[in-house]
């Protein structure tokens, strides 16, 4: 284990139950998972056995049951909704698996809209938005709404803009569950460029063999727990 | 602060018109409502106002001198000497317009067909021309001619039921200063239009003709005044109470308590309509940002998820309100406008007839752009629509982050 390098997130013991008595649902029971700084890793698992519900608590999204979060060694509870607001945007990307951009927003504006909340200047923005968007290979469609560009090209605006931000930790959940094999394959290839090039860790939810033959890690659920975790 | 405006601002903006139509439904009850808000109140203001112009243009004038006790009991024991000097030096300043002095009696008339009770009034003919419309409404024969005229002119409806015509002669019985029953026969001379119940009331003489018939010599019942602005009747009054310490001065308002009670209703029935306006402006906005806050809800937890807190979202909601109840308002403001404008030639009420004979000014009503209409009620409307508008704001800032990434999958 690369025991030098600190963990970016740690889940310490984290158990989350929906509903009450009866009705309970334990979608997570008792995780200990640490990412480490760099990690290309696939949180594969079938329908139903945690994966959104675990990406949820480490993208400080909702509260575990019981249990600790902690990103960059701080505790997400006891944080105030503003301040995991303030979470999310500085250390967190985020990728869905639909509807990932605002649709009265261009490509360019999608991505700078991180930027603004962030507070950079006009000019800088502008720059890093469009650097960003060419990164992904969409130069020449900045201008375009949401609407008038492809699934595949959709989600590369999203992995543009959980980019931009430069954020500790990159989550994705299920991110080619609406893509074409080819499409699929590209982008998985272009989210491990963006890995070996600029070191971005990425936490992928996926049961889509395509993402896993990249992944380094591979971490396997099942009924709310974790059943392996395995480094290639 | 600058900086969330400047983030919101565009977003507020390209949402109001993600959904057209619905918009411009809204757009359409917000501007229609205030549309008829503004075009009610100038109506019923113009209408109320030329009304009541007519009315009081009638005999009434803007305001009355009497002696104390006259308007309890108008009978020949409360009549008061002409004005003295301190009196007229005050009703010739410049805010009053005209005055004129009147005596007038309860009194009874006859025919060869009929009996009945009447006021009887004598006028000074000259200054009545300035003051009052009836030297205007003759239809038949002329007004008097100077304080000394014998004869009468008498009401059309009257003149029907007593049976007499232009030219006739008639009986007028008035209690006179040494309490007999005082008779004198005058020639009708002219016949006046005004509506019914006044045509009943009231016959004209020349005022030293009634003043030697009844024996007060120059006692007189009345003296009325009219001034240019209504809204500086109170002052006048005042100025007059002061000049004349002893007699009883009074506004319009204060004489004919319907009138009054007009006044008061027609700016009620403003207010119902506002009221009503508002209510159905309400339920069209908050219906409209009820719905494009739910179709929204996964689009706010993307939002929450990147980085927005919840005030945002309220600020984002509540922004694209103040657009849409604003924009609304503006159209309405400029219909408003437009409408009393392209009426400004009058609206010809003639068609009416004697229907509406007791509330009518002239045939012609004119309508006006009241300033502080044009400022109270678009920001009335604008306020109120922004303030129910928070309940779905409100809503929108509650959807927890969750919710994007629950809907994605
Ligand atoms: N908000 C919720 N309320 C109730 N049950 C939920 C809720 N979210 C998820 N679950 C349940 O938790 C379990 C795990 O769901 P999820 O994390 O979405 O799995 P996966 O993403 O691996 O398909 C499922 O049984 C699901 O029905
Ligand atoms: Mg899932």
């Amino acid at each position: 284990m690369k025991a030098e390098k600190k963990p970016i997130v740690s889940c310490k013991g984290i158990t989350k139950v929906f509903g009450k008595d009866e009705l309970a649902v334990h979608a997570l029971r008792s995780i200990d998972l640490d990412i480490i700084e760099g990690d290309f890793a696939t949180l594969a698992g079938p329908s139903g056995s945690g994966k959104t519900t675990l990406l949820n608590m480490i993208g400080a999204l909702d509260h575990p049951t019981s249990g600790q979060v902690l990103i960059d060694g701080q505790p997400l509870s006891g944080m105030s909704k503003s301040q995991l607001s303030d979470l999310r945007l500085n250390k967190i990307g985020f990728i869905f698996q639909a509807y990932n951009l605002v649709p009265v927003l261009s490509a360019r504006e999608n991505v700078e809209f991180v930027l603004r909340l962030l507070k950079v200047e006009a000019n800088e923005r502008r720059t890093r938005a469009d650097a960003a968007l060419a990164e992904v290979g969409l130069r020449g469609l900045e201008n375009r709404r949401p609407s008038a560009l492809s699934g595949g090209q959709q989600q590369r605006v999203a992995i543009a803009r959980a980019l931009v931000a430069r954020p500790r930790i990159v989550l994705a959940d299920e991110p080619t569950a609406n893509l074409d094999s080819t499409t699929t394959g590209e982008l998985v290839d272009l989210m491990y460029r963006l890995n070996q090039e600029s070191g971005t860790t990425f936490l992928i939810g996926t049961h889509d063999p395509r993402v896993m033959e990249h992944s380094k890690r591979h971490i396997e659920m099942t009924d709310g727990q974790i059943e392996s975790d395995i480094r290639a | 602060m600058m900086e969330t405006f400047k983030l919101l601002a565009p977003l507020a903006w390209r949402n109001l018109w993600r959904n057209p139509r619905r918009t411009i439904i809204t757009l359409f009850v917000v501007s229609v409502g205030l549309w008829s808000i503004l075009a009610v109140a100038s109506f019923i203001t113009a209408w109320a106002q030329s009304s009541r112009d007519a009315t009081l243009r009638l005999l009434i004038a803007q305001g009355q001198i009497h002696a104390e006790g006259y308007m309890d009991d108008p009978n020949i024991s409360n009549l008061m000497p002409p004005p003295g000097a301190a009196l007229v030096a005050a009703l010739n300043r410049p805010d009053i317009s005209n005055w004129v002095t009147r005596l007038e009696l309860p009194g009874v008339v006859q025919s060869e067909y009929k009996t009945l009770p009447v006021s009887l009034v004598g006028v000074d003919p000259d200054a009545e021309r300035r003051i009052s419309s009836i030297p205007e409404k003759i239809v038949e024969g002329r007004y008097l001619n100077g304080l000394e005229d014998d004869s009468a002119v008498i009401g059309l409806n009257l003149a029907k039921r007593l049976k007499t015509a232009l030219g006739r002669r008639i009986i007028l019985m008035v209690t006179a200063e040494d309490g007999w029953l005082e008779e004198r026969s005058f020639d009708v001379v002219g016949v006046y239009d005004a509506d019914t119940a006044f045509e009943d009331t009231y016959i004209f003489t020349g005022r030293s003709t009634m003043q030697a018939m009844v024996g007060v010599g120059d006692k007189i019942a009345q003296i009325a005044f009219e001034v240019p602005e209504d809204a500086a009747l109170a002052g006048v009054v005042e100025r007059l109470r002061a000049a004349a310490p002893g007699l009883d001065i009074r506004p319009w308002r204060k004489i004919s308590l319907i009138m009054g009670a007009m006044d008061a209703t027609m700016g009620g029935v403003i207010f119902i309509w506002l009221a009503v306006m508002m209510v159905m402006i309400s339920i069209g906005v908050i219906n409209t940002q009820l719905m494009a806050v739910f179709e929204r809800t996964h689009e706010f937890g993307l939002l929450r998820a990147l980085g927005f807190k919840s005030r945002h979202v309220l600020w984002l909601v509540t922004f694209e309100s103040v657009l849409l109840i604003g924009l609304g308002v503006l159209i309405g403001m400029i219909a408003g406008a437009a409408t009393v404008w392209g009426l400004s030639d009058g609206i010809d009420l003639s068609a009416f007839g004697k229907a509406l004979e007791a509330f009518k000014a002239g045939d012609t009503l004119y309508l006006e752009v009241k300033t502080s209409d044009y400022i109270i009620f678009p920001l009335a409307i604008w306020a109120l629509g922004i303030l129910v508008a928070l309940w779905p704001a409100w809503r929108a800032q509650k959807i927890s982050p969750v919710e994007a990434m629950r809907q994605a999958t």
